[in-house]
């Protein structure tokens, strides 16, 4: 089942016969699509007009309908996307129609801009599993009834995590899923908790290590954390060569005593800009002011 | 800080001369040339060391000035002070030769290095132009100069004093600025950066279109070239048929023309007959066998003609390849119908994409202006506000002691950042230039003294040098009172009785210090 977004955007003719041929070898397993928002089904689109290999069978109409397989005593039901958004919540009154023993929804969306869905109003319509797309990071929306099985590889910088796909199994007992890792690689997000006393060769140890041990295949994102040596500033690319790093961010803040420098300063600018940042949270604008503030006031002192 | 002690070893007209100072008021009484200046220069140089002029300037500087009269070599002095609870003895050799200064602490035996600055701090940070315009009131210059105003300002907007840290609020907001500069710089490479990504997708989208114009062309041209052969096709289609459909006509025509009648069969039988049996014989016979003939040949003739006919036409095999082609050019028109829409479905895909490029700042970038903003803003209120604070405080300690000075004359003035002066007497609002000479050496007094505490957390001996001529006996009276009240250790150098005598007519204590 894929619930929609097999391709980023309208699909090549050629793109379309060869994932067909991908589809024809499958030997005892039958495909259901429908196209999502990113490949919704446009004016000219070839998802309109492609023969698909037997076994394949698209639901690219506007209105909910329904694919039978009898001999499995199954059912799917869905509908495709015709533009790129639909903001009403078009599965909120799609109840099962109960034509099969089994029958499974395959829905695209969720959002806000691609149809609403909400999850107390996914268990009252009655399938037995719901196989949702949209998002690419894998996520269970009702155990065993309704999951995003997310993209199969990351496609993207932000989709981080494992990736692959949902395999179900149906008994007497109900719906068993299990998601089941396939991405060849993993973008991971690396914390690196940093603190005064960090050197830059003891982080790029650090990173190393990390890398080492979460797969040298992967791309890694670093994050700086934690408190730094306000003198002390890290350079993304004397990392470059730990690894595949495709972002450096660094969150550290600079580790300023402000009670010290409070202390010392209650009655001067310093004193009094540290004062006026009372109780602010340590990741709003108002502390990278501080920081920003006090390092520049220090950076700029006489002596 | 209060001085204990003078020791001028050699400087000026002095040789070994050692001057001891009290608390409060000492009064260091000395007629004309009796050397108060050179002692209070003694004092300057002990502190600030004194500063030599350079070429032609030398022959007539302090330092020259001051020279021993005997043993020019020998130029030194001692100082003895306490500063916060701790005794220090400071010395100085002044002369070329082995300029030399020592910094003693005689509680502890510490040596400090007034040249690394350990002076400059027990002083709290009093250097000598500002030395002679608050503390150092000298006769002939009682004006609170430039100087001072600068240092106030540098004071009020950049140098915030108090606490560890000498903060220049301007230079930090000139450098919060910068930074935003930076941040937009940054900010536009990488705008420029999406404009070539951009630009990147548009020239392809460029390649595309024109890939889709040349298919819309070709496809016209076939099209065009398939219409055109069908309606050629058409029109020798209709001719082919209509040539058909006339020899069809023809062939009928033919077969009934050609086909030899049955009446024409028997009217030539009878014919034949008749003339066998009606004409004279042997005649008939003749007749008989040439009409026999004539038919015959002329049968014979009619069928050949019926029989050869078809095979002459066959316009069929002339159709055939023409049929062909076009069935060719619908195969092209079939092939570029799919290559555009691939292609149309690419330029679509490509600009969907494109529509996709961010806009605008990433978010850090934002957070980052918006905190740089912040900080900057924050900054420039808080030293505004303590600017004013203490422009406040200031003018608010410069109306007090006025006041007191002035047995309340004048109860306000304001004094500008450029020093200023506006006051108010009787209601009225008053420049400087409006106040008597004497009045304003008293406002300047007032503003050294509010000065002095402002500055300097650290008290220091005032050091008048005849600073008093223009007072009249009342004001002169209030300000020895408002000093003997006020400040620790005052070094009145005059060469009048007037000082000493109102002192004690007002019943206050003073030391006379003699040489």
């Amino acid at each position: 089942m894929i619930a929609g977004d097999l391709f980023h955007r309208q699909p090549l003719l050629r793109e379309l016969k060869e994932v067909n041929y991908l589809f024809s070898k499958l030997s005892h397993t039958k495909v259901v699509l429908i196209a999502g928002n990113h490949d919704y089904i446009k004016k000219d689109s070839y998802y309109r007009s492609f023969t698909w290999s037997q076994n394949v069978f698209p639901l690219f109409q506007e209105k909910m309908k329904g694919v039978r397989f009898p001999e499995l005593r199954t059912a799917v039901y869905g509908f495709s996307y015709y533009s790129r958004e639909i903001t009403e919540p078009r599965y909120r009154d799609a109840l099962a129609p109960r034509l099969e023993r089994h029958e499974i929804l395959l829905a695209h969306g969720g959002d806000e801009k691609h149809i609403p869905v909400k999850r107390a109003e996914l268990l009252k319509l009655g399938y037995e599993y719901v196989a949702l797309g949209h998002i690419h990071m894998p996520q269970s929306v009702i155990e065993d009834q309704a999951a995003y099985a997310g993209a199969l590889e990351p496609t993207d910088i932000g989709d981080t995590g494992k990736h692959g796909y949902i395999i179900g199994k149906t008994t007497e007992e109900g719906v068993r899923t299990r998601f089941v890792p396939f991405a060849s690689r993993e973008y991971i997000t690396l914390p690196v908790t940093v603190d005064a006393r960090m050197t830059q060769e003891r982080l790029r140890d650090q990173i190393r290590e990390a890398i080492e041990e979460n797969g040298t295949q992967n791309m890694y994102k670093i994050v700086l954390q934690g408190q730094r040596d306000p003198d002390f500033t890290f350079s993304g690319e004397a990392a470059d060569s730990l690894g595949n790093i495709v972002e450096w961010r660094d969150e550290t803040a600079p580790a300023y005593p402000f009670e010290v420098l409070f202390r010392r300063n209650a009655d001067n600018l310093l004193g009094k800009y540290i004062a006026s940042f009372h109780d602010v949270q340590p990741d709003s604008i108002e502390y990278q002011a501080l920081c920003e503030g006090v390092h520049a006031l220090l950076e700029t002192k006489r002596g | 800080m209060r001085i204990q002690e003078l020791v001028l070893q050699h400087f000026g007209k002095f040789t070994d001369k050692t001057i001891r100072l009290e608390e409060g008021i000492n009064i260091l009484y000395g007629e004309n040339g009796s050397g108060k200046t050179t002692v209070h220069t003694f004092l300057n140089g002990m502190l600030f060391g004194l500063e030599r002029g350079r070429g032609k300037a030398a022959a007539n500087d302090t330092f020259s000035r001051y020279e021993p009269w005997e043993n020019p070599n020998y130029y030194a002095g001692m100082l003895r002070f306490t500063c916060g609870g701790r005794h220090f003895c400071l010395r100085r050799n002044f002369d070329r030769a082995s300029k030399r200064v020592s910094l003693i602490c005689e509680d502890d035996g510490e040596e400090l290095s007034p040249d690394d600055g350990d002076l400059t701090a027990l002083l709290d940070g009093l250097e000598k132009g500002t030395f002679e315009e608050t503390i150092g009131i000298a006769q002939r210059k009682p004006e609170a100069g430039e100087t001072l105003a600068s240092q106030l300002q540098n004071y009020a907007t950049n140098y915030y004093a108090a606490g560890d840290q000498a903060l220049q609020p301007s230079l930090c907001l000139q450098y919060l600025k910068e930074e935003q500069k930076a941040l937009e710089r940054q900010e536009r490479q990488e705008e420029q950066k999406r404009q070539e990504k951009r630009e990147e997708i548009e020239q392809n989208m460029s390649y595309v279109w024109r890939d889709i114009h040349k298919f819309r062309e070709e496809l016209e041209e076939v099209q065009g070239e398939i219409q055109k052969k069908s309606e050629e096709e058409a029109v020798k289609k209709q001719k082919y048929e209509e040539f058909y459909q006339q020899k069809l006509q023809e062939e009928k025509l033919r077969e009934s023309k050609w086909r030899v009648h049955p009446i024409e069969y028997l009217g030539m039988l009878l014919a034949v007959i008749f003339s066998f049996l009606f004409l004279s014989k042997p005649w008939s016979y003749l007749w008989a066998i040439v009409l026999a003939l004539v038919f015959g040949i002329y049968i014979w003739n009619r069928m050949k003609d019926g029989k050869k006919k078809p095979e002459e036409e066959d316009p069929g095999p002339d159709l055939e390849p023409e049929q062909a082609s076009l069935e060719k050019l619908s195969w092209e028109e079939e092939r570029i119908q799919v290559e555009l829409k691939e292609k149309e479905t690419i330029y679509g895909n490509l600009q969907e994409q494109l529509e996709e490029i961010e806009t605008g700042s990433s978010p850090e970038c934002c957070s980052r202006r918006e905190a740089l903003k912040l900080a900057e803003e924050r900054i420039a209120a808080l030293a505004d506000e303590m600017r004013q604070e203490i422009g406040t405080r200031f003018n608010n300690r410069i109306s007090e002691i006025l006041s007191d000075i002035t047995g309340g004359t004048y109860t306000r003035i304001w004094v500008s950042d450029q020093l200023e002066i506006s006051l108010l007497k009787d209601g009225k609002k008053l420049t400087a230039s409006q106040v008597s000479r004497g009045t304003l050496e008293q406002i300047y007094f007032a503003i050294r003294m509010a000065a002095q505490e402002i500055l300097y957390e650290e008290e220091l001996p005032v050091i008048l040098d005849d600073a008093f001529v223009y007072y009249d006996d009342e004001r002169l009276r209030n300000t020895l009172r408002w000093l003997s009240e006020n400040r620790n250790q005052v070094l009145l150098f005059t060469c009048q009785t007037r000082e000493r005598r109102l002192l004690e007519q007002a019943g206050l204590r003073a030391t006379i210090v003699e040489w």
